[in-house]
């Protein structure tokens, strides 16, 4: 717009175009950074509304909050999801996209938010599936942005590697499960589970809370939970609605 | 040389009956092979008509001279004009007719889950007979699945079909979920022998041999001696007792030259020795059931599964996959083979018909209501929307979710084709003629 409005003024003087322009372009930059200020101190806060899905009105809740970064979390009451943090959460003026960490599946990719702050209203697309429906959220309250549990340090008794074996639906699984400290930050594993496959699972999560340990790997949906019992860890495989029960040795 | 006219008749006679019988029972003839005689339509053109029922259609639909036969989930047997689609007769029974019928000598053969066996008059549905069996149920246990609560016992949801009749010599075959398999005197009814097996039978048994073939959800395939009801032999299937997600043969077998073709609910299907029940080989499917019947014809095996949702041709000597394509979504419905195109109905509410060499898609024809998607079962592919659907795994959630499934009017239907076109019934209520 404003360039428009320069180029039609031939009879000015370079310096003149040029000390305009940076001004116009100053006044916009500060404009736009105004706007945008105002518009992430509309964007926090606790949103509720329902996404318009063709015969099934859904209710999602979403809290956002700024602090260094973006933070936020999902709630979608009735499909099981609470609390789900949200990604790549990105802010351009009124315009806001992010991710939501939940309801993946085979071949089913999480959904995403396309959304404008508009009339005190948070109006977009949710996108899941390759279906798009539009939502319309309102304020409703002050952020309560769900913080995910983190992966903690193990005691020394669980460090180092631990082996094992079940079998599933017909087919023996080998464990071997390797943890390792790294001084007083989280713990990191190694899981590896051969089927009929071999299988490195990726390790989002380790938490140890006295004799009792747990392992996830959400890609894979595996969860170890086990408790330290005698030199050994008892305990119990979850892949999806299966319970295996798996107790790890030291390897001889 | 001119042939005297009753040859002529007698021959063109013969051949109709034949046809006629080839097509009046389930996957088109007693040896249950799922091929049918042309011509079929390799390019989608219209829907001839559609007809609507009371509720879902799940088993197939059979044909005798221009007249089809049905049952729905409505409870109702029907007769329909193919050619019109307009409905000639309906009988009434007490519980969904989720089984095919199967025709002979004027009369229809069908179970209805009331539990009772059904023999009505082909030209005005009236009642000849019925039989009570020990009562229909659906395979169950507790924990099925991996559902909660684990101590509860639940009912398979996926336990779609009722076992479909064959007849043959005066006999009418057919299971139950009282866990026997049964066989009467086409004319009157009575048992002439039962065949206990330890668990539902709702597969169809298929005929060849004075034998009769059939699997039943104890994780057993049986032979038995169609007169006598005697075992002839036994396979074991898998076992699967952490969650009885792996067991059962729900897939009704294909005969051909002394071969069984079965599926099986642990993810293989089998080919075993018809004489003496020896494997042959199995191909596996890596944990995806085998619910579709297999359809036989010139060396290849045609058969889908359910989660891995996939289309496989098979070496029918060896079991060396030939074919293998995407389906999509989960296939219950079997496919039937017509010369070289083959048809199969798709949980997600399409009819699909396939080069018979290539497997590659013809033509697709979907329901409006997979169209419509409602709660978004489907993604935009039309593949199960998981996350919109299994979020629940505790009391009913897995039952409304497989509910919400089949809202999307999935194909359980074994496709018909006669006369050019192609019959089968869709959980939207309707049974469809396209051409």
């Amino acid at each position: 717009m404003s360039k428009i409005q320069l180029v039609s003024r031939p009879n000015r003087s370079f310096l003149g175009f040029t000390i305009a322009a940076v001004i116009s372009f100053a006044l916009h930059i500060a404009g736009a950074a105004t706007e945008a200020t105002e518009a992430a101190s509309e964007l926090q806060g606790r949103w509720s509304g329902t996404i318009q899905i063709p015969g099934h009105e859904l209710v999602l809740v979403v809290d956002l909050a700024r602090e260094a970064n973006w933070s936020g979390s999902a709630t979608l009451p009735g499909l099981n999801v609470k609390g789900a943090p949200l990604t790549d959460i990105k802010i351009e003026g009124a315009d806001l996209y992010f991710g939501i960490q939940a309801m993946t599946g085979p071949s089913v990719e999480p959904p995403k938010i396309k959304a404008r702050l508009s009339n005190k209203k948070l109006v977009g697309d949710f996108l899941q599936g390759g279906n798009s429906a539009r939502f319309a959220l309102e304020k409703i309250g002050p952020p309560q942005v769900e913080e995910m549990p983190r992966s903690t340090p193990v005691a020394k008794e669980f460090e180092g590697e631990w082996n094992g074996g079940y079998e599933l639906l017909g087919y023996p699984r080998k464990v071997t499960l390797k943890l390792q400290n790294h001084d007083s930050k989280p713990a990191s594993a190694d899981f590896v589970i051969v089927g009929r496959k071999f299988n490195n699972l990726p390790v989002d999560r380790i938490t140890q809370q006295g004799k009792f340990i747990t392992i996830e790997c959400s890609a894979f949906g595996i969860t170890y939970e086990g408790q330290l019992e005698n030199g050994e860890i008892h305990g119990t495989v979850f892949q999806g609605p299966i319970e295996v029960a798996l107790v790890l040795r030291r390897p001889k | 040389m001119k042939l005297p006219l009753f040859v002529i008749l007698a021959v063109a006679l013969c051949g109709r009956a034949l046809s006629a019988h080839a097509q009046a029972m389930f996957r088109g003839n007693p040896a249950h092979t799922g091929v049918y005689s042309g011509p079929a339509p390799r390019q989608f053109h219209r829907v001839k008509w559609k007809f609507p029922t009371g509720n879902r259609i799940v088993a197939s639909p059979v044909i005798e001279g221009r007249t089809i036969f049905f049952g729905s989930d409505d409870g109702n047997v029907y007769a329909v004009d193919s050619e019109t689609g307009r409905q000639m007769w309906k009988t009434k029974t007490r519980g969904p007719v989720s089984a095919t019928p199967a025709i002979a000598n004027g009369t229809l053969y069908v179970g209805s889950n009331d539990g009772n066996f059904y023999a009505l008059n082909l030209e005005t549905g009236a009642l000849k007979w019925k039989f009570a069996t020990g009562g229909e149920r659906r395979f169950e246990a507790k924990g099925l699945h991996g559902w909660q609560p684990k101590n509860q016992t639940i009912a398979d949801p996926f336990d779609i079909f009722l076992s479909s009749p064959v007849v043959v010599d005066g006999a009418v075959y057919f299971g139950s979920g009282d866990g026997h398999v049964y066989c009467l005197d086409a004319n009157t009814g009575h048992l002439n022998w039962k065949f206990k097996t330890g668990d539902v039978v709702h597969a169809s048994p298929a005929f060849a041999d004075n034998t009769i073939f059939v699997g039943s959800w104890d994780s057993y395939f049986y032979a038995i001696d169609a007169k006598s009801g005697k075992e002839k032999w036994r396979f074991h299937g898998g076992e699967d007792a952490l969650i009885h997600n792996q067991v059962g043969f729900q897939s009704s077998p294909a005969i051909m030259d002394g071969v069984v073709y079965t599926g099986c609910r642990d993810a293989q299907l089998y080919a075993l020795d018809a004489a003496s029940g020896k494997e042959k080989w199995r191909f596996d499917n890596q944990l995806s059931w085998v619910i579709t019947s297999p359809a036989v014809l010139d060396g290849k095996v045609y058969f889908a599964t359910s989660d891995s949702a996939l289309y496989h041709v098979a070496e029918a000597a060896t079991g060396k996959s030939l074919v293998k394509e995407d389906g999509r979504a989960y296939m219950f419905s079997s496919p039937a083979v017509v010369d070289d195109t083959v048809f199969i109905g798709v949980f997600n509410g399409t009819l699909v018909a396939r080069d018979a060499a290539t497997g590659k898609v013809l033509w697709e024809f979907q329901t409006d209501a997979s169209k419509e998607n409602k709660g978004w079962v489907l993604t935009a592919e039309r593949r199960f929307n998981g996350p919109l659907l299994f979020f629940d795994n505790w009391k009913e959630g897995p039952l409304i979710a497989q509910d919400r499934q089949i809202s999307v009017g999935s194909v359980f239907s074994s496709p018909l084709v006669a006369n050019g076109t192609v019959y089968f019934g869709s959980t939207d209520g309707f049974l469809y003629a396209i051409d």
